[in-house]
């Protein structure tokens, strides 16, 4: 049966129309229950991210209209107004498109790594429920590959490539494990919020926030279970941050140079991290040039963010080149099991005639002892496995469907592959044909 | 024969190079590999120069630096083994490889005269060998801490940034060689004052100039006093992280001065 894709993403489809069919938004297990119910396809997983929805499936030829009927329907959204927007994929090319999404090269942000994971998590809900079969479970093992390749072998995800995510990918650079810091956010802004929230993610230890009002650094604290310190005792909070995330509205600098040796002088000697996202600044630049002080503003972290995104749209060729060795190899599987009727014949013909030699000479070796007659059938065995061992193979790397097909009729013709031919049931004689691609 | 140690590491440094600038499992464990297989010609070769002189090869300056890489190329894989890091490799191998050239153009090996056949004598230099070999490990590391600092410090993130551990566990690694070093460059110098007393009036003029003047003797005493500097100022006054780095890349040019250039060419009771 043939394999397909269907879906839409952020390439085809505005974020309106994303909203409306996300899987998700009502569970992705309760999706793919409700499109195996139809009966559709054989082998079934959905993928349903913030940027795509899609349905990859192994179904008969008319599998690809009735997934996307079930798109329509399941979100309820005219399938006239989807169809402009979903894209279908067949046979190499569903193997292509997966590999690329696996590996980011589909997604917003090049390179981004969560969409391994989501896609792992796709595949592992349908596994669990037993929506996949032999097709699907290699396809996506494929793509487990070809993403873990392109990442190993390539810088596509290497870099930070927004600015939260480079001010925590410095602070780790700087501290190795972030669990014990301090990290004192100043000001109660939306980007030191942000900023705040991503470091706080990573598992830091403590989380104070120091506003002019109190009562907006106890707003926030309480947000994002922290402790809030008055403006004025700013300095001792200092004294015990590692992090310290600048993000006031102030027009003149908040830390100066002198007061942040000040800090430095009265603390044990370790590295304090200063994230300045304000505009205009709150620190002053030459507090940077203290021992010890690591100062970045926000074109700085932006700065880092372009040369990333720059280093990884270099990595693009090399990536698409693994994804193309990966899609290979999987047409290649694919093909082999186009011939898979064809062999499944070929040695139960090949059996069926061992086993009829040895029943035909029965009676001379019945004189013989068991161990004896065990190594006779042991060895005719082994000769039907050698003399099947080459053709098997030589089948097997044929690519080209026309070729198989021509094999499997020559093969056909010359050992009269067709069941039934000796179970003497008087059953109509069947050809054996290969499968063919959709 | 000899030559094959020195192609090996030399190759070990061009592969950790090749994995520091490109990555790349394969690469890393080759080098790995490389690295493995010039530690064991190496072991092979201090085997048969033990067989032939009938003691370990520990005799003569020629044979220390021997000894020396043999005992650094081993802890740095053994690091690298149950860490599974591997950029201090090429810093670490071109220094085993330049050192090799050495031995390898001097492959004789010097017998042992009597007056050190004392066991402490053989606990003197192991324990020299070992402070020396920690001493390396921190100077790498001290010089990876400062380029990586750099780069931090500069705003410009590229090479170090991407391949080196922060700068906290760079530090860490740096304050825990250092001390493993003085202690053992401690037990190096206490042995070898016990064993020149034992020695003392024996007929043989080189343990006559067994002295606090002999440079030697007293390099070695400065590179004590700097690294027991190095290890009261980050405990004391707060010489922790690029001061530290400098500190123990200073400390060791002093040891590789003492190791290599006074104890060829200046000392006059260590020239066995």
């Amino acid at each position: 049966m043939p394999l397909f894709a269907i879906g839409l993403s952020h390439r085809t489809a505005p974020v309106d129309l994303r909203e409306r069919v996300d899987f998700s938004r009502l569970g992705a297990g309760d999706a793919l229950d409700a499109a195996v119910a139809r009966g559709i396809a054989t082998e079934t997983v959905v993928l349903s991210t913030c940027n795509r929805a899609e349905i990859y499936a192994v179904a008969g030829p008319e599998g690809p209209d009735a997934v996307g009927r079930f798109f329509a329907e399941y979100h309820d959204v005219p399938l006239a107004e989807l169809a402009d927007h979903l894209y279908v994929r067949r046979g190499a090319e569903v193997a292509r498109h997966l590999f690329r999404v696996a590996a980011g090269l589909d997604s917003l942000v090049v390179g981004e790594p969560q969409i391994l994971g989501q896609v792992k998590a796709a595949y592992g809900v349908a596994s669990d429920r037993g929506h996949t079969g032999a097709i699907i479970n290699r396809l996506f093992h494929s793509a487990f590959g070809a993403g873990k390749r392109v990442r190993r072998e390539t810088g596509l995800s290497e870099g930070a490539v927004s600015v939260s995510y480079a001010a925590t990918a410095l602070a780790r650079k700087i501290f190795g494990d972030l669990a014990e810091l301090n990290v004192v956010v100043v000001g109660a802004g939306d980007m030191a919020k942000l900023t705040a929230v991503h470091l706080q993610a990573q598992g830091v230890r403590q989380l104070t926030i120091a506003s002019r009002t109190l009562t907006t650094a106890q707003r926030l604290a309480a947000e994002l279970s922290g402790r809030a310190v008055a403006w004025t005792e700013l300095g001792d909070g200092l004294r015990g941050a590692d992090i310290v995330i600048t993000a006031t509205g102030a027009s003149t600098p908040v830390l100066t140079r002198a007061g942040v040796q000040d800090v430095m002088r009265t603390r044990p000697p370790r590295p304090l991290f200063i994230i300045d996202i304000a505009v205009p600044r709150d620190v002053e630049a030459a507090a940077g040039d203290l021992e010890q002080v690591f100062l970045y503003n926000i074109d700085d972290l932006q700065g880092i963010v372009r040369d990333n995104l720059a280093r990884r749209s270099g990595e693009l060729e090399r990536a698409e080149a693994i994804v193309d060795e990966e899609v290979d190899r999987f047409d290649r599987w694919m093909h082999s099991r186009e011939a898979i009727p064809t062999l499944i014949a070929l040695r139960d013909r090949f059996e069926r005639i061992r086993q009829a030699e040895i029943a035909r000479l029965e009676s001379k070796l019945a004189g013989l002892p068991p161990e004896a007659r065990d190594r006779v059938d042991e060895i005719t065995r082994l000769m039907v496995e050698k003399l099947l061992l080459a053709p098997t193979e030589g089948l097997k790397a044929v690519r080209d469907a026309n070729t198989i097909g021509t094999y499997a009729e020559v093969l056909n013709e010359l050992f009269r592959l067709e069941t039934g031919e000796s179970s003497g049931e008087g059953t109509r004689p069947r050809r054996i044909t290969p499968l063919r691609r959709g | 024969m000899h030559l094959i140690p020195l192609l090996l590491y030399g190759s070990a440094t061009a592969a950790y190079l090749a994995h520091f600038a490109r990555g790349g499992v394969a690469t890393g464990r080759l080098a790995t590999g490389v690295l493995g297989a010039a530690i064991l010609s190496h072991t092979f070769l201090i085997g048969m120069q033990t067989f032939e002189a009938g003691h370990a090869p520990l005799v003569g300056t020629t044979a220390a630096v021997s000894a020396f890489v043999w005992l650094l190329g081993l802890s740095y894989l053994a690091i690298e083994l149950t860490t599974d890091e591997r950029a201090l490799g090429p810093f670490v191998c071109a220094l085993l490889a330049a050192l090799y050239v050495i031995p390898a153009t001097d492959p004789s090996v010097n017998l042992r005269p009597a007056v050190l056949q004392s066991p402490l004598f053989t606990i003197h230099v192991l324990a020299m060998l070992c402070a020396y070999a920690s001493f390396a490990l921190a100077c790498v590391v001290g010089v990876t801490y400062v380029l990586l600092f750099n780069e931090i410090k500069a705003k410009h993130l590229g090479y170090f940034y991407a391949r080196l551990p922060s700068l906290q566990v760079l530090d860490g690694i740096n304050g825990r060689v250092v001390t493993i070093g003085w202690a053992f460059l401690t037990l190096g110098i206490v042995v070898g004052g016990i064993w020149a007393t034992d020695v003392r009036g024996y007929p043989d003029p080189r343990i006559a100039e067994m002295s606090i003047l002999d440079p030697k003797i007293l390099v070695a005493l400065l590179s004590w006093g700097v690294y027991s500097f190095a290890l009261v100022a980050r405990r004391a006054i707060g010489w922790t992280g690029r001061r530290a780095a400098w500190l123990s890349a200073l400390a060791f040019v002093i040891v590789m001065l003492n190791f290599v250039p006074v104890g060829y060419f200046l000392t006059k009771s260590h020239n066995f």
